[in-house]
């Protein structure tokens, strides 16, 4: 990387606002400070003691009805901004990051927005149109019939979509009314039992189709876009380790792809972004079948929670190509300098339960001790002293292992893992230890389901009568009422002991 | 056995003496000589039987948190005055405590109503799922700590039991 | 302090065959203490169960701190007296740690006749407080008593050593400043009324504990007024209105809870400074005991050994080791205190006698608190030793006893008999604390040697009433004397009527020291002082 300070002279911004929070905001001031650009930051006050706050040049508060409405509320940010002096406004991830209004709102004010062009934010953000896009630009998409489009032929149409499909009502949600169709002759059955399912539970029997892909994976790609035309993918990032359809796992490279497989995925994505005349640092998702198959899902307009591995495995600072984009600058590179060595692993210490249904826990943060060492990185929002609430994402921290290999990162990981202590506040720790050393885990045997089908892996497994004592014992030798009440015994009959006459 | 330490759902009868040296756990009919010690350079050490052990421990109020081979457990003390005294009112089961963190979405008892087990008390929310607490046992609501729409914190008291008019001697 | 060498040959047939017999002695005592203490009829533990009530073992298993030792007194209290019905005389007392304070415990148990008082529970009772109040230790009475065995009265009731010393003696302690806790979880009764009423602190159990001067048939039967017993003296009543009682409990346990908060608010006294070193355990093994103590009572032993088993390290510092060799002088740590030690290696010659009382008066004079280690036939008799004033030298030695100020423990090893048992700190000497051994006797002098001089007697009457005996009129006038005399010199009778304070496993007795030691430190040590010693 180039020294700091000169890399960025002449950028047409010298001072940084993140509007974010916890551990993105530290990410990002991180490489804001280390170019020797100011960074500022906005908290609500039930963040006044976060690392972010602490570490950056600017702090200033922001109030809300709810602390997550303070961070939404684009007025007082572009306020902030103003008031700190800031030429560019970064809106990490979540919160205002793909809200095209604050995109214009930030143009507007004069002030750069660190993202894509508001026009490419919102056409990412309509799933439906941005399926549209895809699909007219010859990319694959998964085939699919809505039955509104033309009533008369959705039967047909889902014939064409083929199979498996999977039939859902229109109005639907939580899994009702759907269908799974493996076998045409039954289609049409099927479609009349999914309608009056649709008709009893939502009183809608419209329908859609779409093709049914079973045990998918979720594979993603990194893109780089500047404003002069140039795109770049940065490889794909394997994210199928998912509760409740939120990634606690993400790797890089996916263990699913051949390199003819990786290749592929990896330019269609360079080619999304490319059509679409994409700016900044994005994210191509798709879904990934079992034959090999993949179809787009989505586009991400920002940097992705689980952007470190990219980092780790290519050596580029995803925020320090963020600022030189908006700068203006041009990447510089083309696709074959962008290269990658060893494997990168991302797990999302979260404050949850996982034994309980991942319901979320709070408390203080009594001791804090994160893993170090060779391939470890730690980024987090939270400090030993500080405290875990209700008001925001359960996701306090991230734990990134590199090692040469996937065998050598996740034996990393399980040490890593180990040696994570966080005490006051219930995490994933322990249950992220028990899936990393999973066999299927290991074999890169995943699928978005994986967890849903393998709940033993989440229930807090039977303890051991020696781990039992062991704890029992440091909370009794922990505990002043049970310490003094041994301590004050005399040495004489401490040492005589449970003797009888 | 009178001191008692809550591990999940499981309360832990135990006993803690001094030995000639250290300390020694009671637990049922076993006797484990057992050390927590912390050496010069700040790191704690466990002693159990014959396996030392590094922790890590931290404590608030009743809850003592421990790393232990790599993993973190959170238990609570519960002192013997207070768990007798708690027996005797007819059960342990008397503090009904949130589970997690969230707000209350209805309260279906009133302080001095008669409860059967397993009858719902309160609704609850938290993470957009909705949860209801029975009662652990018969008896009758004592109090009731928290009003619909109030939020609260994991193990916040969210109502008190007590003996039903007219049960025990 | 150099180490005892013992000259024990632990492969000897005689050692493998005291140690045999010993062993077999230990066994029976051990198992008449089960007795003593569990085999209760089904019918007593039914109704105790049946009223919520806990055994006054598993009482006092949850008073005590745990892990900690129980030195239990007269554990066989009334083992040969009422036909053996009132095992441990129904009530169990003992130094125990609660909340890290040595306490005497003093608990009633109700699985023997309703833990009613007879005189020997009176006696035991009216002993544990004496050994408060001599110790200043605080204490925790566990209330359940029928109140005083009726028929009985006559031996329990008015004497100065009966039972209204057991409130005599609660007022001294009182006095003293030494603080009791009663844990009232039975009915107390008329004069059990007033344990948890002369207590500083204490605790009823809810529906089963009670305090009232007369229950509600007396009541009923004297004024006609009717009474549930939670209304005459319940725990509701006494902790809201009366006031007699103070702290409610819903169970025994949370009552015992309680008892161990309030011990825990109790100071702790400064101990009186002895000599005191890191304790050692013994080198030679304490169970060597049981080979070392002859299977005749009439045959000697080195008492030296005997100290080698039982003092830190072995290790022994010995006073005049070439005068008066029949007593062995000498001091050692028990348990890390500094102890003299005065043991029997023979009759009390003159020499002995002298040396004995110039020993107690070295322990005096540097605070160092007094083992006796008894195994004495006596002092001798005769005219040499008459004319050398072994009388005199006897009562210098009984003298230098009796006045000592530091605190003296005396353990029964062997044989205990005449002056000599009086020379050695006997009962009536005030040790603080006194143990048999199973085999030891105690009598004014040895059972043949006490038949034949009755025999004498007799014969000699009828003799000078013209009348020959037979060797069977003999055998019939001796033998029952003998059996007589045979019971009631054996530790099994004397522990029964509490001349001792319990029978001991020889090898407990380092421990039992070790606590007696400790407890006595409570009390302070007054400078030395004597009467007139018959030079």
């Amino acid at each position: 990387m180039k020294t700091a300070t000169s890399a960025a002279s002449g950028w047409p911004f010298s001072t940084v606002l993140v509007a974010n929070r916890g551990e993105i905001a530290v990410r990002v001031l991180h490489t804001v400070q280390k170019l020797g650009l100011k960074g500022a930051v906005v908290f609500h006050a039930a963040d006044r003691n976060a690392p972010a706050v602490r570490m950056a040049d600017h702090a200033i508060e922001i109030t809300g009805a709810t602390p997550v409405a303070a961070y939404l509320d684009s007025a007082q940010i572009l306020a902030a901004a103003k008031s700190c002096g800031a030429g560019a406004i970064h809106p990490g991830y979540g919160f205002l990051s793909e809200n095209t209004g604050f995109a214009r709102a930030v143009e507007s004010a004069g002030l750069i927005f660190i993202g894509p062009k508001p026009e490419q934010i919102e056409l990412m953000g309509d799933k439906v149109r941005a399926r549209n896009f895809v699909e007219k630009g010859g990319f694959p998409v998964a085939p699919s019939a809505i039955e509104d489009d033309d009533p008369k032929t959705f039967v047909e149409r889902s014939r064409n979509v083929g199979t498996p499909l999977l039939i859902k009502p229109s109005a639907g949600g939580g899994g009702k009314g759907m269908r799974i169709v493996r076998d045409l002759s039954v289609l049409e059955a099927e479609i009349e039992r999914a309608r009056s399912e649709g008709q009893r539970y939502f009183g809608d029997g419209r329908l859609y189709c779409e093709r049914y892909i079973e045990n998918p994976r979720h594979i993603e790609v990194q893109v780089l876009g500047d404003s002069h035309g140039n795109v770049v993918h940065v490889f794909e990032r394997e994210c199928s380790v998912q509760r409740r359809f939120q990634k606690i796992v993400e790797e890089t490279p996916s263990p699913a792809l051949t390199p003819q497989l990786r290749a592929q995925i990896c330019e269609t994505a360079a080619g999304i972004a490319r059509s679409a005349g994409y700016r900044g640092a994005g994210t191509v998702e798709f879904i990934f079948g079992q034959g090999g198959e993949f179809y787009f899902l989505e586009m991400n307009t920002r940097l992705q929670v689980e952007h470190p591995v990219t980092e780790e495995i290519t050596g580029k600072d995803l925020v320090l190509e963020q600022l030189r984009i908006a700068a203006g600058e041009p990447l510089g590179y083309a696709q074959g300098d962008v290269s990658s060595q060893g494997h990168a692993i991302e797990f999302r210490i979260y404050a949850e339960d996982p034994g309980r249904g991942y319901t979320p826990t709070t408390g203080p943060i009594l001791a804090l001790r994160a893993p170090q060492g060779d391939g470890i990185r730690w980024d987090s929002g939270v400090v030993q002293g500080g405290e875990v609430t209700a008001a925001f994402d359960p996701m306090i921290a991230k734990l990134i292992v590199r090692g040469t290999d996937r065998n050598d990162a996740i034996a990393r990981a399980e040490k890593a893992l180990a040696e994570t202590v966080l005490l006051g506040c219930k995490t994933n720790t322990a249950f992220l230890r028990r899936l990393v050393v999973h066999p299927a885990f290991v074999a890169g045997d995943v699928h978005t389901g994986f967890l849903d089908a393998n709940p033993q892996i989440a229930a807090d497994p039977p303890m051991a009568d020696e781990t039992l004592h062991a704890l029992l014992a440091a909370a009794s030798l922990s505990t002043r009422p049970m310490r003094d009440a041994a301590d004050c015994v005399p040495d004489l009959h401490a040492a005589i002991g449970e003797w009888r006459n | 056995m009178q001191h008692a330490f809550k591990l999940g759902e499981a309360e832990h009868n135990l006993a803690l003496s001094r030995a000639r040296e250290a300390y020694c756990l009671h637990v049922g009919d076993r006797r484990v000589p057992i050390d927590l010690k912390t050496s010069p350079d700040g790191r704690t050490w466990l002693t159990l039987g014959t396996r030392h052990v590094e922790v890590v421990i931290a404590t608030r109020g009743d809850e003592v948190f421990v790393h232990l081979d790599g993993e973190a457990h959170a238990l609570r003390y519960w002192h013997p005055l207070e768990r007798l005294a708690a027996q005797a009112g007819g059960g342990a089961n008397d503090l009904i405590r949130a589970p997690m963190p969230g707000s209350i979405v209805s309260v279906n008892v009133k302080a001095g109503d008669t409860v059967a087990k397993g009858q719902t008390l309160l609704v609850m929310e938290s993470m957009k799922m909705e949860t209801t607490l029975v009662a652990p046992r018969d008896g009758a609501v004592a109090a009731v700590q928290f009003e619909k729409g109030q939020t609260f914190e994991r193990d916040a008291i969210l109502l008190k039991l007590e003996a039903a008019a007219g049960e025990g001697a | 302090m150099k180490r005892i060498e013992s000259k024990l040959n632990t492969a000897s047939a005689e050692f493998l065959a005291n140690a045999a017999h010993n062993r077999r002695l230990a066994e029976e005592f051990r198992e008449r203490q089960r007795k003593a203490r569990d085999d209760r009829p089904q019918r007593d533990i039914d109704r105790l169960r049946s009223q919520k009530k806990l055994l006054v073992r598993e009482r006092i298993a949850l008073l005590l701190d745990p892990g900690t030792p129980f030195l239990e007194f007269s554990s066989l209290a009334a083992n040969d007296a009422y036909d053996g019905e009132v095992p441990g005389a129904a009530c169990v007392t003992g130094i125990g740690i609660v909340s890290g304070r040595e306490c005497v415990i003093n608990a009633g148990d109700a699985s023997v006749k309703g833990g009613a008082w007879y005189p020997l529970t009176v006696k035991k009772t009216v002993r544990a407080l004496d050994i408060a109040i001599e110790n200043r230790l605080p204490v925790v009475h566990l209330c359940d008593s029928a109140g005083g065995f009726l028929p009985l009265q006559a031996d329990l009731f008015a004497d100065k050593y009966m039972a209204g010393r057991i409130f005599r003696n609660q007022c001294i302690l009182s006095k003293m400043g030494v603080q009791q806790v009663s844990v009232v979880l039975g009915h107390c009764t008329a004069g059990g009324a007033y344990v948890p009423g002369l207590s500083d602190y204490n605790v009823i159990v809810r529906g089963t504990g009670a305090i009232f001067l007369a229950g509600p048939p007396l009541v009923k039967a004297a004024t006609g007024e009717e009474n549930t017993v939670d209304e005459l003296g319940g725990c509701d009543m006494h902790t809201t209105t009366s006031g007699t009682a103070d702290y409610p409990a819903s169970s025994e346990e949370e009552a015992i809870a309680i008892a161990r908060d309030i011990v825990a608010q109790f100071k702790r006294p400064k101990k009186t400074h002895t000599e005191w070193q890191t304790p050692e355990d013994p080198y030679y093994d304490s169970s060597d005991l049981y080979g070392i103590l002859p299977r005749d009572i009439k045959q000697q032993f080195d008492m030296k050994e005997v100290i080698a088993r039982l003092v830190d390290g072995s290790r022994f510092h010995e006073y005049q080791p070439a005068y008066g060799t029949t007593l062995i002088c000498g001091y050692a740590h028990i348990w890390g205190y500094k102890i003299g030690i005065l043991g029997n290696n023979g009759v009390l010659f003159n020499d002995s006698s002298l040396k004995g009382a110039h020993f107690i008066e070295l322990c005096n004079q540097n605070r160092t608190p007094i083992l006796f280690l008894q195994n004495i036939t006596g002092f001798m008799v005769g005219r040499e030793y008459e004319r050398r004033g072994i009388t005199k030298d006897g009562a210098k030695m009984i003298m230098a006893v009796s006045c000592s100020e530091v605190p003296k423990f005396t353990v029964m090893c062997h044989g205990s008999f005449g002056a000599g048992n009086y020379g050695m700190s006997g009962r009536a000497f005030d040790s603080r604390m006194l143990f048999s051994w199973p085999q030891s006797q105690t009598s004014v002098m040895g059972a043949e040697q006490a038949a034949n001089v009755l025999a004498d007697v007799k014969i000699r009457q009828l003799a000078k009433s013209g009348r020959t005996l037979s060797q069977a009129d003999i055998d019939a006038i001796r033998d029952p004397v003998l059996g007589e005399f045979k019971r009631k010199q054996s530790a099994y009778y004397t522990t029964s009527e509490i001349w001792d304070d319990g029978m001991l496993d020889p090898v407990d007795t380092r421990n039992a020291l070790g606590m007696s030691i400790s407890a006595a430190l409570n009390t302070p040590i007054g400078d030395p002082r004597y009467g007139v010693f018959r030079l």
